[in-house]
């Protein structure tokens, strides 16, 4: 009996077997390290917008006030934990869980590294290669609107309401232009893993002709990144990703002037820092969602080491993960401090006219471009552009709905309607 | 031990979604009863998961939790969100509606018990199925169902516009409309 | 990835209708509001481009995508059913949504994608196939019942139908979802041969789902509550399209089920069709009697006409030469059905729109008042009663005969006695037309296309009582034989 306690470790291990003990280490070690993150994103934000502004920003609490979002949350935690008399009591206590945790769930297929071996057992750095992993980054990016549908609604007023409304038409919205801009990618991969996607990615362009002529220069220069071919689906991404992390210039749900706070005007305490953690982590997720998707993930140059340190090689991977997913997280942070906020119809217009519309169009041209020539013949590759040019044309023309007073023929549609 | 493990945990979801689909229709509040409906899609999603079939799972997951139902309470936030008090929502069919919903149960329990009771599954079937082999079979002999969902869809869609748009023509002035009123003239 | 090579030409009549449909559908987009009519002749050109294709196809035998697709002499006959359906509502559809303001493109649209189901629904020898086929024949059925939006009745309508059809295919689905767990094949050939050999209660149930799913959608008694207020409640051209492409749409897989996918396990279902057969026409026909409004009276006389068509599943089974003569009998039945049917919402829909209504007391003295429209609406309601010189008599008789054959002979007795009772109602809005004296004198003028489409329809009723072999030969010619045993099975 004794000895079957003092082998109780090793025992634990054999039962429970490495691959478990390993994927239990990377959840926990990648949920303390967002969580990390997400204090220092904030410091961040609060930093570059303050030097954008010509202000100093916060640098009172610890080094150039890193600590200041610890002294924050700390003061939120010992914050009363209010409910509304009118609060549905359940739902009301639910919701910033649901808008935090589908944030951190996106991780799970963010490949941050490429593999480290630990005592003989390989470790590759990331949580799950799931072989559907775009489809999980949707699937757990949609649940995000429970917090803001259910938050409003459980709050039992009227700002709240409606400020989840718009949020919720929002990110509904957005949520198919950011699926669509997705669907190209997986065609130029052929795989929806995020791991082989990246994979996909390694190396550089070799071989540039352009209009016959032969580059060669660039050779070996240009990263075989899908920004490169797929920069169309990267701004739809951009922009719907913007979108559905209710972030500036998107961020009516918050708009101050008209709705107080939005959907979480009544929450304070520790709920409210609740739906402030999940905003910053979904930033981040995203943000390492375009570096991966778009940027070629954790690829970038590799410099030779000395033979003493190459167990180290592992972290130049990750060394260009980190700096690329930073230099999304600084455009997050640079759109907010310098575009103006929304119209809400031309938000909708925006979603629903140009980038949907747009991401269809860029998949049918991604499919065309990456046909098989065997398979598909030059005619029909060029009847296919020409009708998509047909269609982007009659989209344009379309245009504006701020326009249409200035065109006389639609004032002429418009009035003929209404008679 | 693999297989304990599996059925295990199919009864925690099995319960789970029991006990929510219970949930859906006692709720006395439809947002609870939508948040229920959520609870059982996500246990049906992970029972699909229990049997390797991921791209199911997750496209559920994608199209019934994060739109269907998302849709649901958007249409009932925008139209009557029962904030405050709750109304009634049940009538006096409630009875009946139990008897028939437990006869159900009870004839398809009998009957899958009595046909597979005692039976060993293979177990080797079951092979991860991969979104390759769901794309292969889609785009394959099913392609005709496919593509005709899409024109399915396309017309839902359609439908559902025309439906819900306003029209900007008075419809009461229509031959149609004038000739309904001489029916119910002549109808008393 | 290595695709299956897919024969394009058994395809092309659900191509060019696709095509027809997308075609109107964008074309719609660019019309002034005068001439958004412009999309029933281009819906017009679509079908017969489709019947084009089913020409070109005659004859053939050809089975393509995994074998779930199957193009015979039974699918193109029910093709070109579907295609001539198609024309006479389009017929119909003109004048009424053009002078209603209806949206015209979107219904043309709708129309035709619900006819792509039907045909689409001919071909189809696999579970998957046959839910879609019948899904997209019912849901633009929907919207198009909810058309009339200013009416509270089209509204209340189309949702009956909606709930209805979504509780019906929930069913089917189940019970399809049980019969592919057991047999673990979608084919309608391969579950025939898997499906002895399971248990006897599972297969029971899941059959009896896929059942009740269809019994919803061909309005059979106790499932037809939704039938006559939806009817009445939806535009008439497009009630006269559940009454006929909708219906025929779920009989056509009903067949491809009943005599394809479980003739094998026959004992265990056959029974709960004689029942639902007896049942539906009896009921039918009872609540018929009654009727004011000649759509309601449609509407129940279409239950009872159901009925019938049911007679031929409940003889299935016996032996292979009684099976042959129930299912001839049966698609009989339902071909003649669509052309009389069709035909008497036609009269009933030409004669509201110059100056009458719906109401059956609106009908006396029709005779006088335009003697070619009483004649027509008198011959399609003498055709659904089964009165000679008119096809209809042929469908009761051969329906009648093969039960007679199948030893079956309780259910020729409820035949009988029901075709008594229909010939009453009918005999009455003939009898009101011809001999009661009319309180408006005022001679009506059917417009010149529709006159001409019933003329047609009932020229083709008299030709094919007088020569019958002209429905029989069809019929004949239409075998829905499982492919037997060169299906490979695969392993469950």
């Amino acid at each position: 009996m004794i000895d079957w306690i003092k082998q109780l470790p090793g025992n634990v291990i054999d039962f429970i077997g490495p691959e478990i003990i390993i994927a239990t280490a990377k959840v926990v070690l990648v949920f303390g390290v967002l969580l990390v993150t997400t204090l220092l994103v904030i410091w961040f934000e609060r930093r570059v917008i303050a030097d954008m502004q010509a202000r100093v920003g916060p640098n009172r609490w610890g080094p150039f006030g890193l600590f200041q979002t610890l002294a924050d949350g700390i003061k939120l935690f010992f914050k009363e934990d209010f409910r509304p008399a009118a609060a549905d009591r359940w739902t009301f206590v639910i919701a910033p869980v649901m808008a935090m945790v589908p944030a951190f769930l996106a991780f799970a297929v963010v490949p941050l590294g490429d593999h480290v071996v630990i005592a003989g057992h390989r470790v590759d750095l990331v949580m799950s290669d799931l072989n559907i992993g775009i489809l999980y980054f949707l699937a757990v990016g949609s649940l995000g609107v429970y917090g803001v549908v259910l938050a409003g609604w459980a709050s039992g007023s009227k700002y709240p309401l409606i400020g989840s409304i718009r949020s919720t038409a929002q990110m509904i919205s957005y949520e198919i232009a950011l699926g669509l801009s997705l669907v190209p990618i997986a065609l130029v991969a052929g795989s929806l893993s995020t791991v082989d996607i990246v994979a996909a990615q390694a190396g550089t362009y070799d071989n540039i002709v352009l209009f016959g002529r032969d580059l060669n220069f660039l050779e070996g220069i240009i990263p075989h990144w899908f920004i490169v071919q797929q920069w169309p689906a990267f701004l739809i991404f951009l922009v719907a990703g913007i979108a559905e992390t209710n972030r500036a210039p998107f961020d009516l749900p918050e708009a101050e002037t008209e709705l107080v706070a939005g959907y979480h005007t009544e929450y304070s305490g520790i709920r409210f820092a609740m739906f402030f953690l999940g905003e910053y982590v979904h930033v981040v997720a995203i943000s390492a969602m375009a570096a991966t998707l778009f940027f070629g993930g954790w690829h970038g140059w590799n410099p030779a080491f000395p033979a003493a340190i190459d167990w180290l090689r592992w972290i130049v991977p990750i060394f260009w993960f980190t700096i690329k997913t930073v230099a999304f997280v600084y455009l997050f942070v640079w759109l907010r401090a310098t575009l103006p906020r929304l119209r809400y119809d031309r938000l909708m217009w925006v979603g629903w006219k140009r980038l949907i519309p747009g991401a269809l169009v860029w998949i049918v041209v991604t499919a065309v471009l990456n046909s098989d020539p065997e398979e598909v013949p030059t005619s029909a590759r060029l009847w296919v552009m020409a009708v998509v040019f047909a269609i982007l044309l009659a989209w344009v023309w379309r245009g504006d709905p701020r326009l249409t007073a200035l065109e006389p023929w639609r004032k002429k549609e418009v009035t003929r309607g209404t008679a | 031990m693999e297989a304990a493990w599996q059925e295990g945990l199919f009864f925690v979801f099995a319960t789970v979604i029991t006990v929510s689909a219970i949930g859906v229709v006692t709720a006395r509040n439809v947002i609870h009863a939508a948040l229920f409906l959520v609870a059982t899609l996500i246990g049906a999603a992970c029972i699909y998961i229990l049997m390797f079939a991921e791209f199911v799972a997750w496209a559920q997951v994608l199209v019934y939790v994060g739109a269907i139902v998302v849709l649901m309470l958007f249409g009932l936030m925008l139209t009557r969100a029962p904030i405050g008090k709750y109304g009634e929502y049940d009538n006096d069919q409630k009875g009946l509606a139990a008897i028939v919903a437990a006869a159900v149960f009870g004839v398809t329990a009998w009957v899958l018990i009595d046909s597979f009771e005692g039976v060993e599954l293979p177990t080797d079937r079951v092979a991860a199925t991969t979104s390759k082999d769901v794309g292969e079979a889609i785009f394959s002999s099913y392609v005709l169902p496919f593509e005709l969902v899409s024109v399915l869809l396309l017309a839902a869609l359609v439908g559902a516009v025309v439906i819900a748009r306003r029209d900007e023509r008075v419809t009461s002035r229509t031959i149609d409309a004038a000739r309904r009123e001489k029916a119910r003239e002549e109808d008393v | 990835m290595n695709l299956p090579p897919i024969d394009w030409h058994a395809i092309a009549p659900e191509l060019v209708l696709t095509a027809a449909a997308c075609l109107v559908l964008v074309v719609d987009l660019f019309l002034p509001d005068e001439a958004k009519w412009i999309a029933m002749p281009l819906s017009a050109a679509g079908l017969f481009g489709t019947l084009a294709a089913v020409v070109s196809l005659l004859g053939a035998e050809r089975v393509t995508l995994a074998g779930s697709f199957e193009v015979n002499d039974f699918a193109l006959l029910f093709k070109a059913l579907f295609c001539v359906i198609g024309l006479i509502i389009l017929a119909l559809s003109l004048d009424y949504f053009r002078d209603g303001r209806y949206h015209q493109g979107e219904f043309y649209f709708l129309l035709l994608c619900a006819l792509l189901g039907g045909v689409v629904m001919a071909s189809a020898r696999d579970l998957i196939s046959i839910f879609i086929a019948i899904e997209t024949i019912s849901i633009p059925g929907i919207v198009m019942a909810a058309l009339r939006k200013g009416d509270v009745r089209s509204n209340e309508g189309s949702l009956k139908f909606f709930l209805f059809s979504v509780l019906s295919s929930a069913l089917m689905l189940y019970g399809m979802s049980l019969i592919y767990g057991v047999t673990g094949s979608t084919n309608v050939d391969e579950i025939n041969q898997v499906l002895p050999q399971q248990h006897e209660g599972l297969v029971a149930v899941s059959v009896f789902f896929v059942v009740i799913g269809f019994a919803f959608k061909v309005s059979a008694v106790p499932f037809h509550f939704w039938a006559p207020d939806t009817y009445e409640g939806s535009p008439p051209p497009v009630a006269a399209f559940l009454a006929s492409a909708s219906k025929i749409g779920g009989f056509v897989g009903l067949l491809v089920l009943m005599f394809r996918a479980f003739p094998a396990v026959a004992e265990q279902w056959r029974p709960a069709f004689a029942v639902l057969a007896a049942l539906t026409m009896t009921v039918g026909n009872l609540i018929a009697l009654r009727q004011q409004h000649i759509i309601r009276l449609l509407a129940y006389s279409g239950v009872a006409q159901s009925g019938y068509m049911l007679v031929g599943f409940a003889l299935i089974g016996a032996n292979a030469d009684t099976n042959s003569q129930a299912f001839k009998a049966t698609v009989i039945y339902i071909v003649i059905y669509g052309l009389m049917d069709l035909g008497a919402f036609a009269a009933a829909i030409s004669f509201a729109r110059r100056g009458g209504t719906y109401f059956i007391s609106d009908y006396s003295g029709l005779w006088n008042r335009s003697p070619a429209l009483a004649g027509l609406m008198a011959a399609f309601l003498l055709s659904l009663a089964g009165v000679p010189p008119l096809a209809g008599a042929w469908a009761k008789l051969f329906v009648f005969l093969a039960s007679i054959e199948a030893q079956v002979y309780w259910l020729a007795v409820v035949m009988g006695v029901n075709a008594v009772i229909a010939a009453w109602y009918y005999l009455a809005v003939v009898k009101r037309m011809f001999f009661d004296v009319p309180e408006v004198s005022e001679p009506i003028e059917t417009p010149y296309l529709l006159r001409a489409a019933m003329g047609l329809a009932v020229l083709a009723l008299v030709a094919s009582f007088v020569y019958p072999r002209l429905v029989t030969d069809l019929a004949d010619r239409s075998v829905l034989e499982s492919r037997g045993a060169d299906v490979e099975l695969s392993s469950p």
